[in-house]
């Protein structure tokens, strides 16, 4: 029942995955790490989610649910991250008049909370190791995307070459 | 439903689920790089098209921002739903998620071929290690953006910290904290 339990786990991340796509990574990894894969095979997995088009929960979704149970897995599982924002809105829109949500204290409140989500993010991606690469390649893209324009797409394809280069060079 | 008269006087294309969702699905293949790259590529087509002016189109993305789920989704869907009623907002969802899924589909399958030789290992590797350099700049961005006051950061560090500390609980943290923001802002200001 593998698929149910993918799809549970993201149907749950659904829920929560507010304020732009980096945030919710941290959420992704305390649901399927280490349940699914270890903490190295999710970095990967949220490299190629984030150099692929497409919304980085939804491909984070597709991909986990493709390895764990296959099409029909990714299917579900990419269902599943959508199921409730998508019911959420259709109610919203609905019963708009109903509902009496204050909207600047709603903003404050989710700003607050993917502040927090971000930060938690970065508490767990950081390198588990004292070797010394990891750390290279973590500051040197944070200098080069914190301070220039440059997309990140292409300091993560630029790394992977890099990291592929100095392999055959050894 | 709220089919929007055509300011400039350009003739224009009509709405249709079907041209929704081709338009959609065309910028989903394309755009790299996550929500907020999307969102305003998606609105300067809808206004080329002439189906929203960019006054309503970014009153309906701040609606957005309140759902949860990827930005480049609730935007998509709010302003279909608004050009093409619930046919329109149901298109909207295809567009945004059947082009990235058959893309990862692909991905998925090459990696399954490929993805035990060393040469890809590395590539995934040294890929995996920048993204938490890339996660600190997006909170350097976003805390330089934001108007902070003393208790707004305790709150964000106070969040911050028992998410880190009971992660395993992140979801029901993340659900309650944010309700008890809310409510609790709501019971200040009153």
């Amino acid at each position: 029942m593998e698929i149910l339990s993918v799809s549970l786990a993201f149907f749950k991340i659904g829920i929560v995955a507010f304020g732009g796509g980096w945030s919710v990574v941290g959420l992704i990894k305390s649901e399927i790490v280490p349940r699914w894969m270890t903490a190295d095979a999710f970095n990967s997995l949220i490299a190629i989610a984030q150099s692929t088009p497409g919304p980085i929960a939804l491909n984070a979704a597709t991909l986990v649910g493709w390895q764990k149970a296959g099409l029909f897995g990714a299917l579900a599982a990419t269902f599943s991250v959508i199921a409730f924002p998508v019911l959420a809105m259709s109610l919203a829109l609905a019963f708009a008049k109903y509902i009496p949500l204050k909207k600047s204290i709603a903003d404050e409140s989710l700003r607050t909370g993917s502040m927090a989500m971000i930060l938690m993010t970065l508490w767990t991606l950081l390198p588990q190791t004292t070797v010394a690469w990891p750390w290279i390649f973590t500051l040197v893209a944070f200098a080069v995307t914190a301070f220039t324009k440059f997309n990140a797409v292409w300091i993560i394809l630029g790394s992977g070459v890099l990291n592929m280069l100095i392999g055959v060079l050894h | 439903m709220n089919v929007p008269e055509n300011p400039e006087g350009r003739s224009r294309v009509p709405p249709t689920p079907w041209r929704i969702f081709i338009e959609l699905a065309k910028i989903n293949t394309v755009t790299l790089g996550g929500g907020y790259v999307i969102v305003p590529v998606i609105g300067n087509t809808f206004e080329k098209l002439g189906w929203i002016n960019e006054k309503d189109f970014y009153q309906v993305f701040s609606r957005a921002q309140v759902f949860p789920g990827p930005i480049a989704l609730s935007t998509a869907f709010l302003v279909s739903y608004r050009v093409g009623g619930v046919i329109g907002a149901i298109a909207a969802v295809l567009g945004v998620v059947l082009p990235p899924f058959f893309a990862l589909i692909l991905v998925g399958g090459f990696i399954s071929l490929y993805g035990n030789t060393l040469l890809f290992k590395r590539f995934l590797a040294g890929a995996g290690a920048v993204v938490p350099g890339l996660v600190a700049s997006m909170l350097w961005r976003t805390a330089k953006n934001r108007k902070w006051t003393v208790r707004t950061a305790i709150e964000v560090i106070v969040f911050a910290v028992a998410l880190a500390a009971f992660t395993s609980q992140a979801f029901f943290i993340l659900l309650g904290g944010i309700i008890l923001l809310y409510v609790g802002r709501l019971i200040w200001k009153s």
